[in-house]
């Protein structure tokens, strides 16, 4: 019997875990769908850093890419 | 978990800080002294000398070119990483406790105290990322907090909010843009100060420390109280961990505090706590002294921690914590393989 309750405890903690789970990432998809509208809204790229990181690659190593040659 | 031990400062540390690639550590102190390091190997990169009273805080912009940081001399300067030259130094009528750029590093916020005759203002500052430019004098934007000052705060998703975390405990909302109040919200035990604010990575959501002894798991956009991680002493800062499902909470009471012995050791550890379901889930050890500031590597290989002791511990993470998963998420994860 204290097996069955000790069990059935279990149960519970680990459904709550699974809804907790599921509500968490429902939340995220919910967000991550948001900001990615409000972005094209406003015109701005997907990762706001990529095109600041590509534009420093190239003034340290202008010309860089022309110059592979194979 | 080998800890990699920072010793470079002579004074407690105020806040560590990754860059975006996670390759570099920015550690200050009350020891006057902005130190730069490898983080793989916890080589020290450089030093960055010309402020005159402890630093309370420093970051850097997303590409790795600039340092920002804010002092009790009542300065903040901005220096270039590679040369370690200063590049501009705004003054102000009191100590600046916290510094922020925005997403793009085209501005940087910065939190005065609050001082007989001076209230505590949040300033904005339009920043270029070039080492050679000039930077301008003029502030973008002065917030007045008249109610309770900030003490900590930062740029939410598309620098939409500024959020602030007071001394009250309070939590505000600011547009970004005109800088006018939205709400403010009582997030924390009431006059607990607010320690730290830590954002996810999309900065839709973030992490409140408090010496309330709880860290809470906040919306950028409605402040609504998502987790509460209690524990069992005062924090002084808290970080959310990319990849893992994880947050870091890092306290301690000042030995000049701990008036009872239960108090007797010190608390003085990181803990983790599990991100979603609120358990703590670990401890780390090695601080002789509270914890001040907790960081995590932005690319999930680790986290840093810096100690009212003078030392900063670089940790990277292993096996075990990367196959740590509850029944419930690797039940997901199978889910997900086979979709």
């Amino acid at each position: 019997e204290d097996a069955e309750r000790i069990n059935s405890a279990d149960v519970a903690v680990v459904q709550e875990r699974r809804r907790l789970l599921e509500e968490w990432y429902a939340w995220r998809a919910q967000v991550e769908e948001e900001l990615a509208e409000e972005r094209e809204v406003l015109g701005l790229p997907a990762d706001p850093v990529a095109d600041l990181l590509n534009a420093k690659t190239a003034a340290i190593a202008p010309g860089q890419e022309e110059q592979i040659i194979e | 978990m080998r800890p990699i031990l920072l010793s470079g400062h002579e004074r407690a540390l105020t806040q560590v800080k990754y860059n975006r690639d996670g390759d570099l550590i920015f550690s200050v102190s009350k020891d006057q002294q902005i130190c730069a390091w490898f983080a793989h190997n916890g080589e020290r990169l450089g030093t960055y000398h010309g402020h005159v009273g402890a630093i309370w805080t420093i970051d850097v912009d997303p590409t790795s070119t600039i340092l920002a940081s804010g002092s009790a001399d009542n300065t903040i300067r901005l220096w270039d990483i590679k040369t370690g030259k200063n590049l501009k130094t705004w003054e102000f009528p009191t100590a600046v406790k916290r510094v922020e750029f925005n997403s793009d590093g085209s501005q940087l916020l910065g939190v005065t105290e609050k001082r007989m005759g001076h209230l505590g203002t949040i300033v904005v500052l339009d920043v270029k990322i070039d080492v050679e430019a000039e930077q301008t004098d003029e502030k973008a934007l002065t917030i007045v907090c008249d109610e309770s000052k900030a003490t900590v705060a930062g740029w939410s998703y598309l620098d939409k909010y500024i959020i602030a975390g007071h001394e009250d405990g309070s939590v505000s909302q600011y547009d970004g843009k005109s800088g006018d109040l939205n709400f403010n919200i009582q997030i924390h035990e009431l006059d607990s100060p607010i320690t730290d604010l830590q954002w996810s990575q999309d900065r839709t959501y973030f992490i409140t420390a408090s010496k309330d002894k709880t860290a809470k798991l906040i919306t950028a956009k409605d402040l609504e109280i998502l987790k509460t991680y209690p524990s069992d002493t005062p924090l002084n800062s808290a970080v959310i961990t990319p990849k893992k499902d994880f947050v870091i909470l890092g306290g301690g009471q000042a030995a000049m505090d701990v008036t009872t012995t239960s108090a007797r050791q010190g608390k003085f550890e990181a803990r983790f706590y599990h991100k979603i379901f609120e358990d703590e889930v670990g401890r780390v050890r090695g601080h002789f002294g509270p914890l001040n500031t907790v960081a995590a590597d932005p690319t999930g290989k680790g986290y840093a921690s810096g100690g009212e002791d003078g030392y900063v511990r670089v940790h990277q993470f292993d096996k075990g914590y990367f196959d740590f998963m509850y029944e419930v998420e690797r039940e997901r994860q199978n889910k997900l393989n086979q979709q």
